[in-house]
């Protein structure tokens, strides 16, 4: 009976809280329609599309992913290691988790001030319109992401607050916010 | 966290349970003496005014979903030509139920008194949306319905009011950014779990899309636009789930309601097998 009611623990088990895999089913179904709207308008005028993408940095949007997929690396290393008791260490994965979001933010703006000396505003075309919206929408995501991360050191920091199951809320979130940033570099930099 | 509502007097135990029999005298006994009748007023209240608000904005005047920013004067005036009976009978409507809100609001104020956390998160809530309801709902009532009240005044301030009137609406989003991120931190870490902890993050998608409408100070078309299918298409459509989400939440807050200040009972589970 104990194996059998371990075994529908194991079956259901979810990271974190269950309510934040609604939060990413639902921002999941948002960004759908983002993505659907950006390809029916691209589908309209390939040549527009085309033209916009060849003045998007490969290199910048490479190594921010790279940076953001760094970042999901440290936040799954720091729930392990919570997991297991080693509290500094998760301490420290938080904090190159941030680190990695910091350099993923100063690219961004870096690159957005750079669009923008050539002239390629937010109102340039459409695909610049685009192009700004679902960057600058994740970048509020990863602006969230930042106080999400503070609430995980706040967690770790004291032994009377430690909750396991709020470190995984957060690195959940911390997860989606990448797989949407993956999402949008395949779309906006690769697909041509 | 104090004493939301007095509990019923202990020594009127025969008027504190409902009667059993036909439903017009178990309904009759919750509108005389049913405890959460107050309650119950202000979510009906809740109810009656979004099956009047939409029928109003969206068929009656017409104003919503709203016309394209990018219109030139004289569509404008054919705008308001058209609209010169539906704008001030619909809105007209709404100025007699605007006030109405102020008891929505109220209701989710108290969801929040109810919660573990401190009264700051309701107040600012009822402070931040009746300030929110002038320029939200009463100033593009009155641009709209003086534009069509006198369609010989001059095309330019036609056009000055028809703009004035969409932009007054939209620029009430960050007030529902802010009052969502509110509600949403008060959900998250009260601990009378007075709602469930998905509907606080639910609040964050509805938080998010509102920053959505901000570009539409920006663009005149596309779909960023006041008009655009996302700035106002897509918002709708994840405004519905979440208002919908949040009348049944509120539902579901005072069958809960035991007038405590600790953490709110569960709603008793249905039998499987009849007994």
């Amino acid at each position: 009976m104990t194996d059998l009611t371990d075994k529908n623990k194991r079956a259901t088990f979810v990271p974190g809280q269950p309510d934040m895999w609604a939060f990413v089913l639902f921002e999941t179904l948002v960004f759908t329609a983002y993505f659907g709207f950006y390809l029916f308008y691209r589908a309209k005028s390939p040549e527009l599309f085309l033209h916009g993408q060849a003045q998007l940095d490969l290199r910048i949007g490479v190594f921010n992913t790279l940076v953001l997929l760094l970042s999901s690396w440290s936040v799954a290393r720091c729930v392990q290691s919570a997991r297991v008791g080693a509290f500094r260490a998760a301490l420290r994965d938080v904090y190159i988790t941030a680190a990695c979001a910091a350099i993923f933010l100063f690219f961004k703006v870096f690159e957005w001030a750079r669009l923008v000396r050539n002239g390629n505003g937010i109102d340039s075309s459409d695909f610049f319109t685009y192009y700004f919206f679902l960057t600058g929408i994740h970048f509020v995501h990863l602006l969230i992401g930042f106080v999400v991360l503070g609430v995980v050191v706040y967690q770790l920091r004291s032994a009377a607050r430690r909750s396991q199951e709020l470190v995984e809320t957060c690195a959940t979130y911390w997860h989606t916010v990448d797989f949407l940033w993956v999402l949008i570099f395949a779309l906006l930099y690769v697909v041509r | 966290m104090s004493t939301v509502v007095t509990p019923p007097e202990s020594g009127s135990n025969a008027e504190a349970t409902p009667p059993s029999g036909p439903t017009h005298r178990r309904i009759a006994w919750h509108l005389r003496h049913g405890p959460k009748r107050e309650l119950w007023l202000a979510w009906s209240t809740l109810v009656v005014f979004y099956n009047l608000f939409f029928p109003m904005v969206f068929v009656v005047a017409q104003v919503q979903p709203p016309p394209a920013p990018a219109w030139d004067l004289a569509t404008q005036v054919h705008y308001f030509h058209e609209r010169h009976l539906g704008i001030p009978i619909g809105l007209g409507f709404i100025f007699a139920i605007t006030g109405m809100t102020a008891v929505n609001n109220a209701l989710i104020a108290y969801s929040m008194r109810r919660m573990s956390i401190s009264r700051a998160f309701g107040y600012s809530y009822l402070l931040i949306y009746s300030l929110s309801a002038l320029p939200g709902l009463l100033l593009l009532c009155i641009a709209l319905i003086v534009a069509t009240l006198r369609p010989e005044r001059d095309p330019k301030v036609l056009g000055w009011l028809y703009d004035f009137a969409f932009l007054s609406f939209d620029g009430t989003m960050g007030v529902f950014l802010i009052g969502s991120l509110i509600w949403m931190v008060a959900i998250l870490i009260d601990k009378n779990r007075v709602f469930p902890k998905w509907f606080g993050y639910l609040n964050l998608c509805n938080a998010l899309t509102e920053v959505v409408v901000a570009p539409c100070w920006i663009f005149g078309r596309g779909v960023l636009a006041w008009n655009g299918q996302i700035a106002w298409w897509l918002d709708m459509v994840v405004f519905g789930v979440y208002q919908v989400t949040f009348i049944v939440m509120l539902f579901q807050m005072i069958r809960r309601e035991d007038f405590g200040t600790g953490p709110m009972p569960d709603l008793p589970r249905k039998r499987a097998t009849a007994s």
